[in-house]
C-alpha cells in the first residue's frame, strides 16, 4: 500500500501538535504538511500543481474556523482551480463543531467526502486511507 | 342738315355744362365792356386834346398879334433912324408908337447895345444907358439876334425899371454893318393880358408860360403854380422868334378815368348777373332730369319692393278678376300652399279648390263684394290642394277698384293656419281628456277660482310682502281669514270628491261646502294665503276635514295652478287625499324605524350608510360621538370628514382600500387609524357590506369598531416578542460559540489524554503533560470570555449616566499610550470638551479601547496611523464614529462574520476575535447597533448608534 500525502489546514496550534504524534502513530502517511489557514494551503498547492505534482496531496484534513480564509473559503478556491488537478484529492471537514448547519453545509460541497467532529483518533486516520 | 345738327350739339354742349356756359358767357361780357371802356377813353381823351390845342392856338395867336405889333413898332423906330444913324425926331415918334400901341410899355433905340433912347423915359430911368451887349440877362440873346438879322424877344426878365418884362430887340444895320437896336419893351402881364387866358376855365385848365434860361439853359416858369408839370396831363407851343413855351395844362387829368372805371365796374356786375343767371337757367333742366330720374328709381324701388312682397311673402297673394271670380295672378306662396304650379292656377276659378263645404258662403262673400256692399271681408276657410287634402286659411279679400267704378281686381291674401287650427281641435281634446281624467282620477279633486282671493290679497296689500308678516296678519285679522275662505269659489269636483266626504251628488256637496270645510285649523289656511301672497304655483300641506257624518279624516291637501292661469289663478286643482290610513300605517314604520335606530346605537360600534348615487354618507349611529367624539350631523354634514380624520399614516392604504372594495363591492373588512375630536388615535376595524342592485352597488353599510385597546395588547405582545425573539437570538448564538468553542479544547484534551495514555515513553508524556497545561490555561481564558459575555447579556438594567465623550477617550488612549508613542499614532478628534452622552461607563470605556486598539492593531505598515474620532447626530440619533488608514477588511468576504467569537482575519499573532465581539455586545445591550464601513488597504470605520 502506497503511503499517502496528508495536508493538516487548521489554526489550532495545539491540534497541529496533537495531530502530528497521531499521524506519526498511524504510520500510513509518507508527508504530511501543516497550515495555518485556507490562503496558506491553496497558495502552496498552487506553487506545486505544475512542477511538483508529486506533493500533490492525496487527503486535506480542513478546519473550518480560520482567519484569513475559511474552510468554506478554501473549498470555493479548490472548485476553481479543481480542474487542472490531475489527482482525486479526499478532503474531510475535521472540526470541533457539532453544530448541524456545519455539518449540512460541507454536503453542498461534493469534494468534501465527510465531516469529522474533533477529537479525531489514530483509528480515524487509518480508516480514512483504507477508504 | 349737317350745320343743324352741330348747331343742336353746340347748344346742347352748353346746356348740359351751366357752369362752363355761365362762365364763358361771363368772359364774353367782361371782354365786350373793356373794349367798350377802351374806346371811351380814347374818345374822350381824343376830344380834351382837341379842345386844348384850340385853346392854345388862340393864347398863341393872340400872343403874336401882340408880337407882330411889337415887331411893326421896332420897324417903325428903325425907320426913324437916318443913314447916319442917327434917331431922327425920336420924342414924338415914340411917343406916337407907345400910344398907337397899347401894350408896349417903352420903346427903346440901342446904339451898339446902349439904350439911349426910351420913351416914356418917366419911371424908366434906371434902364438909360444899359448896356444890352453885357448885361448879364440879355447878352447871349442879343448876340443871337445880331446873328439872325432879325427881330428877337427876349426875357421875360426883371427890368431895370421894375416889374417883369420882355423885350422885341431888332438889330439895325447901317451899310451892312451892326448899328444897334430898336427894342420895345412889354410887360408879361400886358402881354398875357389876353381874354383866352383872362377866361380860362380855371376848373379845367391852367395856363403856363415858360422859357429856357440862356444862361442856365433851365427852363423857367413864369406863372406861379402849384402843378407839377412833370406829373400833369398837357400840351404846349413852342413860339419862334423867342425861346418861349406855351403850356395848357389839365387840372383833372385822371377825370375821364373815373367815369370809365364806373361803367367798368357796371359793366362786370351786369356780365355777372347775366353769366350766374344763365347757368341757372340752363341748370333747371338738369335739376329737373335728375328729379324725374329719382322718381322714377322710386317707382321702380315699390315696383319691385310691391313684387317681392308678392312673391316672397310668408303669405299667399292672388289677384282675382272681380267679375268672374277667375284667378288672375297668384304668388309663389300661394301657389305652394295649394300645390299647383303658377301656371296650373291661372285662370282656375276660386271654387275649384274650395272645400265643398266652404263653396256656399265664399260665392256668397264675393258676390257682397262685387255688388260694393262691402269693401272687403275676412274669413276662415278650408282650401282642397291639388293632392286632395284639405288646408284651414285666414282669408282677407279686398278689392282694388272703387265703389262708382266697373269691378276690375280682387286682391286676395291667404295665410296658412291649419297647424293653429290642429293645436286648437288638439286643445278641444285635451280639454275632454283633462275633464275625463278629473272625473275618473282616485283621488279627491277639485277644481277651484282663487282670483278673488288673490284681488283681496292684492286690496289688503299682501302679496308679495314677507311670509311671516302675511301669517301674522291673519292672526290679528280672523275677519279676513272668513272673508277670504268665503271668496275661493269652487268650479267642480269628482267623483271621488263625493266618496270621500259621503254626498250623494254634487250639487249637495256644493250647498254643504261651508259646513264641511272645516277651517278649524287655522294654521294650514293662513299656510295657504301665505303660499298664494308668494305667488307659489304648488302647495302641500297635511290637514284634517270633517266629512257629512262628522267624521274627521286626515288629508293630504295639494293644488297646482293651472298652466297659463298662474297670475290670475282662476283655476287651480285642489286634491284632497285621504290619508288617515297612511298615516296609521306610516306611525307604525316610524315606531320600527325609531326602535332599530334605538337598536342600532346600542351596537358598541360606529354603524354608518354610504349612498354611492350622491356620494355622501346616508346614516351614522349615535356611537361616533362616544368612540370618535365628533356629532353625527358633523360627520355626516361635511364633506370628506371620514377621509380628513383618517391617521394620515394610514389616509392612502384606508382610501386605496376602500376604492378597490367600492369597485369590486366584496364584502370586505380592514383596519386603519382615526384622529378623535380629542387628537387621541383610535384604530377602527371597519367591516362593509354592499347592497346590490341589478349587478351594481347602490349602497354600502358598515360598522366601525374601536378596536385600540386591541391593538395596544397586541403591540404589547409584538414588542414581548420581539424581546424574547431577540434573546433566543442571543442565546443561540452563545450556546453555538460555548459548543464550538469548549469543545475545540476538550477534544483537544480528550486526543492528548489518549495520546498519554498511549505514550510509549516517560519523555513523550512529558510533552504531552506540557501541552494539556496550555490548552487548561486556553480552556481558562476562553472560560473568562465567555462569562464576561454572560455578564453582558445578563446585565439588566445597566446603570446610564451622562459621560464626558472626552475624558474616555483620553482615558483609552492612557492605557495604549505605549503602543501610540511606539508605531507614532495621531488622533484627529471633532469631539468638544464639553461633549456628554448617555451610557453605561464600563461599556464606554470598554469600546472605546477595543476600537482604538484595533485601529492600532490592524495599522497599514506603510503609513503611520491617524485615527478619527467624532461625534455627531445622525437621524436623531447620537453616533460615534472611529475610524483609521488602517490595512483594511474585505467586507464582502468577511462582513457577516466580523463581529463574531474568535473570528480573525489576518495571520496577526495578537488577533484573538474577542474585541469586536465583547463590543458588539456591550452596544447590543446598550440598545444601540454598530457597523462598519472598509474599503482594503484603505481604512476602516466603525459607527456606533447610541440610542
Amino acid at each position: 500500500m502506497n503511503k499517502k500525502i496528508i495536508w493538516i489546514i487548521d489554526d489550532d496550534v495545539i491540534y497541529q501538535t496533537i495531530i502530528n504524534k497521531l499521524i506519526q502513530k498511524s504510520g500510513v502517511f509518507s508527508t504530511h504538511s501543516s497550515f495555518m489557514n485556507g490562503k496558506e494551503a491553496i497558495t502552496t498547492l498552487n506553487n506545486i500543481l505544475e512542477i511538483h505534482k508529486e506533493y500533490i496531496p492525496d487527503i486535506i484534513l480542513l478546519d473550518i474556523n480560520m482567519p484569513v480564509m475559511d474552510g468554506w473559503e478554501f473549498m470555493e478556491e479548490i472548485k476553481r482551480i479543481k480542474s487542472k488537478i490531475h489527482k482525486k484529492i479526499i478532503i474531510y471537514i475535521v472540526s470541533s463543531s457539532i453544530a448541524i448547519e456545519d455539518k449540512n453545509k460541507s454536503k453542498t460541497f461534493i469534494d468534501i467526502i465527510g465531516y469529522i467532529p474533533k477529537p479525531i483518533s489514530v483509528d480515524d486516520l487509518i480508516a480514512i486511507v483504507s477508504n | 342738315m349737317n350745320t343743324e345738327k352741330l348747331w343742336y350739339n353746340i347748344a346742347n354742349w352748353f346746356m348740359i355744362r351751366p357752369r362752363t356756359s355761365g362762365f364763358l358767357l361771363f368772359l364774353f361780357l367782361v371782354f365786350t365792356v373793356i373794349i367798350i371802356s377802351a374806346q371811351r377813353v380814347y374818345t374822350i381823351s381824343e376830344n380834351q386834346d382837341n379842345e386844348m390845342n384850340v385853346i392854345l392856338n388862340d393864347i398863341n395867336q393872340s400872343i403874336e398879334h401882340s408880337l407882330i405889333i411889337c415887331y411893326t413898332t421896332t420897324v417903325a423906330l428903325e425907320l426913324s433912324i437916318d443913314d447916319a444913324g442917327i434917331p431922327q425926331n425920336f420924342d414924338l415918334i415914340g411917343k406916337e408908337l407907345f400910344e398907337s400901341n397899347p401894350i408896349v410899355s417903352n420903346v427903346q433905340i440901342v446904339p451898339n447895345g446902349v439904350i439911349k433912347y426910351m420913351y416914356p423915359l418917366k419911371g424908366n430911368e434906371a434902364a438909360m444907358n444899359l448896356n444890352v451887349l453885357t448885361s448879364n440877362s440879355l447878352q447871349k440873346e442879343s448876340n443871337k439876334c445880331i446873328k439872325a438879322k432879325k427881330i428877337f424877344f427876349a426875357g421875360p426878365f426883371k427890368l431895370a425899371q421894375g416889374g417883369i418884362g420882355i423885350m422885341g430887340i431888332l438889330p439895325v444895320h447901317k451899310e451892312n454893318k451892326f448899328w444897334g437896336f430898336t427894342a420895345v419893351v412889354i410887360k408879361l402881364e400886358t402881354l398875357l393880358d389876353i381874354p383866352r387866358i383872362k377866361f380860362l376855365d380855371k376848373s379845367k385848365y391852367e395856363f403856363q408860360f415858360s422859357k429856357k434860361n440862356p444862361i442856365t439853359n433851365k427852363e423857367e416858369f413864369f406863372i406861379p403854380s402849384k402843378l407839377d408839370l412833370s406829373k400833369s396831363y398837357y400840351k404846349n407851343y413852342a413860339m419862334p422868334d423867342s425861346d418861349w413855351n406855351l403850356y395848357l395844362i389839365a387840372k383833372k387829368p385822371y377825370s375821364i378815368y373815373a367815369e370809365v372805371i364806373i361803367r367798368l365796374f357796371l359793366g362786370l356786375i351786369i356780365a355777372i348777373a347775366l353769366s350766374i343767371l344763365t347757368s341757372r337757367f340752363l341748370k333747371k333742366p338738369i335739376e329737373l332730369k335728375l328729379l324725374l330720374k329719382e322718381q322714377e328709381e322710386k317707382l321702380l324701388k315699390n315696383e319691385m319692393k310691391f313684387k317681392s312682397m308678392f312673391e316672397q311673402t310668408a303669405v299667399g297673394f292672388a289677384l282675382v278678376d272681380a267679375s268672374s271670380g277667375c284667378l288672375i295672378e297668384a304668388n309663389d306662396k300661394f301657389c305652394d300652399m295649394l300645390g299647383y304650379t303658377s301656371d296650373e292656377i291661372k285662370d282656375k276659378h276660386f271654387t275649384n279648390f274650395t272645400h265643398h263645404e266652404d263653396v256656399e258662403k265664399s260665392i256668397q262673400n264675393f258676390k257682397s263684394l262685387g255688388e260694393g256692399k262691402i269693401k272687403e271681408y275676412s274669413v276662415e276657410k278650408r282650401y282642397i290642394t291639388k293632392s286632395g287634402n284639405p288646408i284651414w286659411v285666414q282669408l282677407t279679400v279686398s278689392r282694388l277698384w272703387e265703389s262708382n267704378q266697373k269691378p276690375s281686381t280682387n286682391i286676395t291674401v291667404i295665410k296658412d293656419i291649419t297647424s293653429k287650427k290642429e293645436a286648437q281641435a288638439q286643445l278641444e281634446k285635451s280639454e275632454t281628456r283633462f275633464k275625463s281624467i278629473f272625473e275618473n282620477s282616485p283621488l279627491p279633486l277639485w277644481e277651484k277660482d282663487f282670483s278673488a282671493v288673490k284681488n283681496h290679497l292684492v286690496e289688503l296689500d299682501l302679496m308679495n310682502k314677507k311670509p311671516e308678516t302675511v301669517y301674522s296678519f291673519f292672526d290679528e285679522h280672523p275677519d279676513e281669514l272668513y272673508k277670504c275662505v268665503s271668496l275661493v269659489k269652487i268650479i267642480d269636483v269628482n267623483h271621488e270628491c263625493l266618496k270621500l266626504h259621503k254626498v250623494k251628488d254634487k250639487a249637495l256637496l256644493l250647498e254643504n261646502v261651508i259646513d264641511l270645510i272645516d277651517i278649524e285649523p287655522f294654521d294650514e289656511v293662513k299656510q295657504q294665503l301665505v303660499a298664494i301672497s308668494q305667488n307659489v304655483k304648488q302647495f302641500s300641506i297635511d290637514s284634517q276635514i270633517k266629512i257629512s257624518n262628522g267624521q274627521i279624516r286626515d288629508i293630504n291637501l295639494r293644488w297646482n295652478i293651472i298652466e297659463g292661469y298662474e297670475d290670475s289663478l282662476e283655476r287651480v286643482i285642489l286634491s284632497t287625499q285621504d290619508i288617515t290610513d297612511s298615516k296609521i300605517a306610516e306611525a307604525d314604520i316610524l315606531n320600527s324605524h325609531q326602535r332599530t335606530e334605538s337598536l342600532i346605537n346600542t351596537i358598541d360600534g360606529i354603524v354608518w350608510e354610504f349612498d354611492f348615487e350622491t356620494m355622501t354618507f346616508t346614516f351614522v349611529s349615535k356611537k361616533v360621538e362616544t368612540i370618535l367624539g365628533y356629532t353625527v350631523a358633523a360627520y355626516m354634514g361635511i364633506p370628506n370628514f371620514w377621509e380628513d380624520h383618517i391617521y394620515p399614516e394610514d389616509r392612502e392604504y384606508a382610501l386605496r382600500t376602500s376604492k378597490l372594495v367600492n369597485k369590486t363591492h366584496k364584502n370586505h373588512d380592514y383596519e386603519y387609524r382615526m384622529i378623535a375630536k380629542d387628537g387621541k388615535i383610535i384604530w377602527i376595524r371597519d367591516i362593509v357590506n354592499f347592497v346590490i342592485e341589478i349587478d351594481k352597488p347602490v349602497i354600502s353599510r358598515g360598522i366601525m369598531i374601536d378596536i385600540t385597546i386591541m391593538k395596544e395588547a397586541e403591540k404589547t405582545l409584538n414588542n414581548s416578542l420581539y424581546l424574547v425573539s431577540e434573546q433566543n437570538k442571543r442565546l443561540l448564538n452563545f450556546s453555538y460559540i460555548v459548543s464550538h468553542n469548549l469543545r475545540s479544547h476538550t477534544s483537544n484534551i480528550e486526543s492528548i489524554i489518549s495520546l498519554i495514555e498511549s505514550a510509549d515513553t516517560e519523555e513523550e508524556r512529558n510533552e504531552m503533560m506540557h501541552l494539556l497545561k496550555s490548552v487548561s490555561l486556553s480552556l481558562d481564558e476562553t472560560m473568562s470570555h465567555l462569562n464576561e459575555v454572560v455578564n453582558i447579556n445578563t446585565n439588566i438594567g445597566l446603570m446610564i449616566s451622562p459621560l464626558n465623550l472626552n475624558i474616555y477617550f483620553t482615558k483609552a488612549k492612557d492605557i495604549l499610550c505605549e503602543q501610540i508613542q511606539l508605531n507614532e499614532v495621531s488622533f484627529v478628534t471633532n469631539v468638544t470638551d464639553d461633549a456628554v452622552i448617555n451610557y453605561n461607563p464600563a461599556y464606554l470605556e470598554s469600546i472605546l479601547y477595543n476600537l482604538i486598539s484595533n485601529a492600532i492593531r490592524y495599522r497599514h505598515p506603510q503609513r503611520k496611523p491617524i485615527i478619527t474620532i467624532k461625534l455627531y447626530n445622525e437621524k436623531g440619533e447620537n453616533v460615534i464614529e472611529v475610524s483609521d488608514n488602517g490595512i483594511g477588511i474585505d467586507l464582502a468576504r468577511n462582513g457577516d462574520k466580523i463581529f463574531g467569537m474568535y473570528k480573525t482575519f489576518s495571520n496577526n499573532p495578537e488577533s484573538r476575535g474577542i474585541g469586536l465581539f465583547i463590543t458588539k455586545n456591550q452596544v447590543d445591550a446598550m440598545g444601540g447597533t454598530i457597523t462598519v464601513a472598509s474599503d482594503l488597504n484603505i481604512g476602516t470605520t466603525f459607527k456606533i448608534y447610541i440610542k
